[in-house]
């Protein structure tokens, strides 16, 4: 036991201390954070400036309407928009336009809005302002005048106000979520993007950890040092304290990832409201993360790897350079990336045929299950028959892979075909 | 008492036979070689013996033991193939090695300065093993194998790649630990090595041992009969009847004596031809029992 601990230590210290490793821990939760806090920085920059937005009403129809609508403030209490009225006489009406440029062009003004005589027939007015792309500000310019423009149009058919105002109300989409447990939780799609997160992270670093212990075996087997070490631990040993080290290596970074994102998903949107950003944020009502779910992404994590690493164990044992280990990974790939295409019809169906075997079928089970499980929990008799499965799996891939795993280490030159990989496996 | 016992070991790779009822022992405290050509089935031996591949037959003793993990941590092993994890600080393989044998903490460090003091290599302790020259890895793969003071010590090919200044320095060494009660066993092909380190040898070849026993021993079997000319002048003389086989260096000639033949007779011979400047009747040395051996058997000729 004290060997096979040795070996993980060494397996362990020497990959966490790599500037790839400390990096890509840090970074990736950097990047969730930056994710989070991007709109939040964006609220709170944007609503700091009040606009000044001269209007030239020529149909002299809309602008008493304008301040009404646009009762947006600012944190302050202050107006966020503010409209000048700007009068034309005369022919003056390019003049006056030159004259507005000026102040947009000095800033005095942010913007201003030319509202023809004929709106009301046409439904066509014109912006101008430095900046015309920012589409929070178009999209409400066009919708809550075209409320307007429609509403004046309704009281030119002398019909009455308040009657004007029940047609014209709008409808609010609320979406909510239905748990097995009869629950209804106010829900819009963020539930399945922290799913997606979680599934993609779960793959990645299948993945990129089955990969990385492959190299090492590899590494260990073209440098030749496996010998040495191989003569004072078992081979059996010494592949149990390469899957364990590597493995504890990718569980460190899980685990530093899956905390930012559970943390983010708890504590983020109070810290938003304490910046005054909340009702930013609470439009993306994102829900805090069931810690029974993050303790299932663990445990698939774990039982993912360490099926997908004993294989990748064996690769790396059975050749000799990491271009003849490409054509052994892509089996292993494709039982991978099977369940990313699946995404989408086990979301949309998550107690489907398709959804039930694939979460029982040990390769994928550990990405499919733990999509179901973030989805809609599915019975409990699957979820221990999946771990029963996958657990028999592991097993029976340990039996075998140890002896390839063995004979390969110390076997340089040709890489085996399958008849030879039968007689080390019976060695 | 005998360190390593083979008796009747055999094994098989697919239709070859590595190793073919191989039988041999090694006395306890015995600097013992185990000689052959290349692909003679050594290397095969030593793997069996680390238990590294189990034998198809036979059985092999360690220490009077039969096949046990507790045994390996009394071996040191200097295999052919060498190498070390590059990425890793100097300092840290050999920790980690010495780790794996069981040796405390407390005592690693005592020792890892020790060694590496002893290799010229101390100021190198905190580099990346790849930064090391070629026969600096060599020394600190020494170092790993000698470091937790094994009572069995396997090396094969020890002095490849070393300077003159650092192969004596391995040699003092090893004869350090003979002195402290290990045994060891050298696989080589160097004969000179053998001839002066070894007192006994196994000559395998194609998996089986076809001579086992002390050096002396050996060489008494083979007779006096190689002689040892230095001369200027004439080599007619070596079409001389009495010469079954000659090895000629120019100046310089070894000489295989015909069964029955007078050396005395061919020495007044020679005389009326060339200059002769040293004259001397010896054993043969390791390195034409070898070469003999193993072409009189029809094995591949050594390098």
């Amino acid at each position: 036991m004290n060997k096979i601990f040795t070996v993980i230590k060494r397996e362990y210290n020497t990959r966490v201390r790599t500037k790839g490793f400390i990096i890509s821990t840090v970074l990736i939760p950097f990047l969730f954070v930056v994710g989070f806090a991007i709109p939040v920085i964006a609220t709170l920059m944007n609503s700091e400036k009040p606009q000044k937005i001269a209007v030239v009403d020529q149909s002299g129809q809309i602008f008493s309407h304008l301040q009404l609508v646009f009762a947006d403030t600012l944190k302050n209490g202050e107006r966020l928009y503010n409209f000048l009225p700007v009068k034309i006489e005369g022919k003056e009406g390019t003049a006056v336009k030159n004259y507005l440029t000026k102040e947009v062009e000095t800033q005095k003004i942010q913007g201003f809005l030319i509202i023809p005589a004929n709106v009301l027939d046409t439904g066509k007015i014109r912006y101008y302002a430095k900046n015309v792309s920012n589409f929070s500000v178009n999209e409400r310019l066009s919708r809550r005048i075209s409320k307007i423009v429609t509403r004046i149009r309704l009281e030119k058919q002398n019909l009455d106000p308040s009657f004007i105002r029940t047609l014209t109300k709008g409808i609010k989409l609320e979406t909510f979520k239905v748990t097995r447990s009869g629950k209804q939780q106010k829900d819009s799609g963020a539930t399945f993007a922290i799913t997606y997160i979680l599934v993609f992270m779960l793959y990645m670093a299948i993945l990129i950890y089955g990969a990385t212990l492959m190299r090492s075996v590899l590494e260990e087997k073209t440098s030749r040092v496996v010998e040495v070490v191989v003569s004072s631990v078992s081979p059996f040993r010494l592949m149990a304290g390469k899957i364990l080290g590597v493995g504890a290596v990718s569980f460190t970074q899980m685990f530093i990832w899956g905390m930012t994102l559970f943390l983010i998903s708890v504590y983020g949107v109070g810290l938003a409201a304490s910046l005054g950003a909340g009702d930013v944020l609470a439009k993306f009502h994102i829900p805090p993360l069931d810690p029974v779910v993050l303790l299932y992404f663990f445990l698939f994590f774990v039982l993912g790897y360490i099926l997908y690493s004993i294989f990748y164990a064996a690769i790396g044992a059975m050749v000799n350079s990491e271009q003849e280990a490409g054509q052994f990974q892509t089996p292993i790939i494709m039982l991978l990336i099977i369940p990313i295409l699946l995404i989408m019809p086990v979301v949309a169906n998550p107690d489907s045929t398709l959804a039930v075997s694939l979460s029982l079928f040990p390769f994928t089970a550990p990405i499919i299950m733990f999509m179901r499980i973030s989805v809609l929990m599915p019975p409990t008799w699957q979820i221990v028959l999946s771990f029963m499965i996958l657990g028999l799996t592991i097993w029976g891939s340990i039996w075998v892979t140890a002896r390839i795993y063995r004979v390969g280490i110390l076997m340089y030159g040709k890489r085996p075909n399958l008849p030879e990989l039968w007689k080390w496996i019976r060695y | 008492m005998s360190s390593v016992e083979f008796q009747s070991v055999t094994k098989d790779f697919g239709d070859v036979r590595a190793v073919d009822h191989l039988t041999f022992s090694i006395p306890q405290g015995s600097i013992y070689g185990i000689l052959g050509p290349n692909g003679a089935g050594k290397t095969t031996s030593l793997r069996m013996l680390m238990q590294i591949i189990l034998p198809d037959s036979g059985t092999i003793r360690v220490f009077g033991q039969y096949q046990k993990n507790s045994y390996l941590d009394r071996i040191g092993y200097l295999p052919e193939e060498r190498g070390l994890y590059r990425k890793m600080k100097v300092n840290d393989v050999v920790a980690f090695f010495g780790e794996l044998h069981g040796i405390k903490p407390s005592d690693i460090r005592k020792r890892t300065t020790f060694w590496l003091e002893r290799f010229d290599l101390l100021e190198w302790s905190n580099r990346k093993v790849e930064e090391l020259s070629r026969g600096m890895q060599q020394k600190l793969q020494f170092i790993i194998t000698i470091f937790h003071e094994p009572d069995l010590i396997i090396l094969d090919e020890p002095f490849t790649g070393l300077d003159p200044v650092n192969a004596q320095l391995v040699k003092d060494i090893i004869m350090e630990e003979h002195k402290r009660g290990a045994t060891i066993i050298f696989s080589t092909h160097l004969m000179e090595q053998v001839e002066k380190l070894c007192d006994r040898i196994c000559l395998i070849n194609k998996g089986q041992a076809i001579l086992e026993g002390k050096i002396q021993d050996i060489k008494q079997k083979f007779g006096k009969n190689h002689l040892i000319v230095s001369y200027t002048g004439d080599s007619d003389f070596l079409s001389d009847s009495s010469i079954q086989a000659y090895n000629d260096y120019g100046n310089y000639v070894e000489i295989l004596l015909a069964k029955e033949a007078n050396p005395q007779a061919l020495l007044k011979k020679i005389v009326k031809q060339a200059e002769v400047y040293k004259f001397e009747l010896v054993e043969p040395s390791m390195h034409e029992i070898f070469i003999e051996t193993v072409q009189s058997l029809g094995g591949d000729k050594n390098e």
